[in-house]
């Protein structure tokens, strides 16, 4: 049974144990994901949503924090595995692409060099290999002069080249898993359009499964086949995209649906 | 060198004077016009002359000489001092800032202790305990610069392990290692730069005070500090015999401490 799916979380609870108190952040979060799903994680700043997917992507500190609940991967817990097992699926079989991409690059290694890190780490590929790897990469997520930019460092670029040299990054081993989180925020509209069409046609092509996290409900509508409403460390509803968006049934998923810009509405009417 | 318009001078300054002195301390390392140690009592005390450009000592050596093999000892000293302080205050640095915890407050703690005394002091201690010499100066400075490079690498340590790019190396499952030293310590080094400049200038200093105290380099090899030292008793007889060496000295912590500026002006 867990072996049919690629991600099976359940009843994943993280509690903070940093301070006096103790404090949940994220209550029986439960996730089952397959080859090629996207999964959207919606819900307002402080739900919990990002939380729940750095516990998949496996960075959360074990020491501060207590998470109980299972996530498999493949049949491994990546809550109580060896490190070393976890580092393995760690870029091999999950990436992340984080929100910020102005501080997700290292600002004094060439984009080339950070592109090829997992490579360098996972496989023992020769630096010609690698080279030519990047170079097509780099090509596959749309950036002209691959081999310009191969020899730039992240100031040189605009944000849409950088969060492209991510998602390259995060793709360069083909991994099984990609966790967005919150890609599109810091770009604009259009930028924002072209990111989200070319994380669609990766996971076509590719098979790989995708959790985008985003607050804006109408990115999710777009790319999403299933939702998770978050809420408070809870998942409030759940369920395919679009009995969400055309039947809510909690009162805080109508909330959140109300909130999208009417504008197109209006002009379809 | 040229920004906004302005030239940066203390860079230009900076680099002529530094390379002078390290020019001086090349040549110095082949050629020298006489050998520093050979006396002469013919020439005791000479003055300044196409012979001997700086004079002789009270041993009738040519200063000269003596200045040339004398920066090139201080210098190898300041080197040695600094890499040996920034070789392990990185690590130590590292180690604390990255992991935190129980072993950031047992190291910083030992640090704090080892602030408490001027590095002086503690490299006094370390030359009763293991005598004096070019290398146990280098050794007793260097452990006395541990601290100072410790902290500075600490807290850049602290500011960039948060940073996404570190996430992001984690994720494409990079060891702590490979993270501390391969993707954070070179975010660190513009500041480590100028920290290195200002430690060479204390420990071409520190080196001359305890050379001039009698602790540091031993004759008859020559060190400026040492060669001040020397020539306090002479200064009426011998006056080029003080003027140069401590003229030396100036001009490499001005070389080293306008380089740095310089440097840090440039970022």
């Amino acid at each position: 049974m867990d072996e049919k799916h690629l991600l099976k979380v359940t009843d994943l609870n993280i509690e903070f144990h940093d301070h006096i108190v103790p404090e949940t952040v994220v209550y029986d979060f439960d996730l089952t994901l397959d080859e090629g799903d996207i999964v959207g994680l919606v819900g307002e700043s402080g739900s919990g949503k990002s939380m729940s997917a750095l516990a998949i992507a496996g960075l959360l500190s074990r020491k501060d924090m207590k998470k109980r609940g299972e996530i498999l991967f493949e049949g491994v817990d990546l809550l109580t595995c060896e490190r070393s097992t976890l580092r393995d699926i760690q870029g091999n079989d999950i990436s992340v692409i984080f929100q910020e991409p102005m501080t997700s690059l290292n600002p004094v290694k060439k984009i080339g060099w950070q592109v090829e890190e997992s490579l360098r780490i996972h496989t023992d590929m020769t630096k010609e290999e690698r080279y030519q790897k990047v170079i097509q990469m780099l090509e596959d997520v749309e950036l002209d002069n691959p081999e310009q930019v191969y020899n730039q460092y992240p100031h040189e670029l605009s944000g849409g080249m950088r969060q492209r040299v991510m998602i390259a990054a995060a793709m360069i081993c083909a991994p099984k898993i990609l966790i967005a989180d919150e890609p599109t925020t810091a770009l604009d509209v259009t930028i924002q359009a072209q990111i989200v069409k070319l994380l669609k046609r990766i996971n076509k092509e590719k098979k790989t499964a995708i959790i985008f996290i985003s607050h804006d409900l109408s990115l999710v509508k777009q790319i999403c086949e299933r939702v998770l409403v978050m809420q408070g460390g809870y998942i409030v509803e759940s369920g395919l995209t679009e009995d969400i968006f055309n039947n809510p049934q909690k009162e805080y998923t109508k909330k959140l649906i109300e909130a999208i810009p009417k504008v197109d509405r209006n002009k379809k009417g | 060198m040229i920004r906004n318009g302005k030239k940066n001078y203390n860079l230009i300054v900076g680099s002529i004077i530094t390379g002078f002195i390290l020019l001086l301390i090349l040549v110095g390392t082949f050629y020298t016009p006489y050998d520093p140690d050979a006396m002469d009592a013919a020439s005791k005390f000479a003055g300044v002359s196409l012979k001997h450009p700086m004079g002789c000592d009270n041993f009738g050596r040519d200063i000269f000489s003596r200045v040339l093999e004398g920066s090139r000892t201080t210098f190898i000293v300041a080197a040695g001092t600094v890499f040996i302080g920034t070789f392990f205050g990185i690590i130590m640095g590292a180690l604390t800032g990255y992991y935190g915890g129980i072993v950031d407050e047992i190291l910083m703690r030992f640090n704090d202790a080892m602030f408490a005394f001027p590095s002086i002091l503690l490299a006094l201690l370390f030359i009763s305990l293991f005598g004096s010499g070019k290398y146990q100066v280098i050794l007793a400075l260097g452990i006395a610069f541990i601290p100072s490079f410790a902290r500075i690498v600490r807290s850049e340590f602290i500011k960039c392990k948060n940073m996404d790019y570190v996430k992001n190396a984690k994720l494409q499952g990079a060891s702590n290692i490979r993270i501390m030293f391969v993707h954070i310590l070179p975010n660190t080094v513009t500041v480590l730069l100028s920290a290195i400049m200002i430690g060479f200038n204390n420990a071409v200093l520190a080196e001359a005070g305890m050379s001039f105290l009698g602790i540091g380099v031993q004759p008859p090899d020559a060190s400026l500090g040492r060669m001040l030292s020397e020539a306090q008793t002479y200064l009426f007889s011998a006056p080029t015999y003080a003027i140069f060496p401590g003229l030396i000295i100036i001009l490499m912590v001005l070389g080293f401490s306008l380089l740095g500026d310089g440097l840090k002006s440039e970022e």
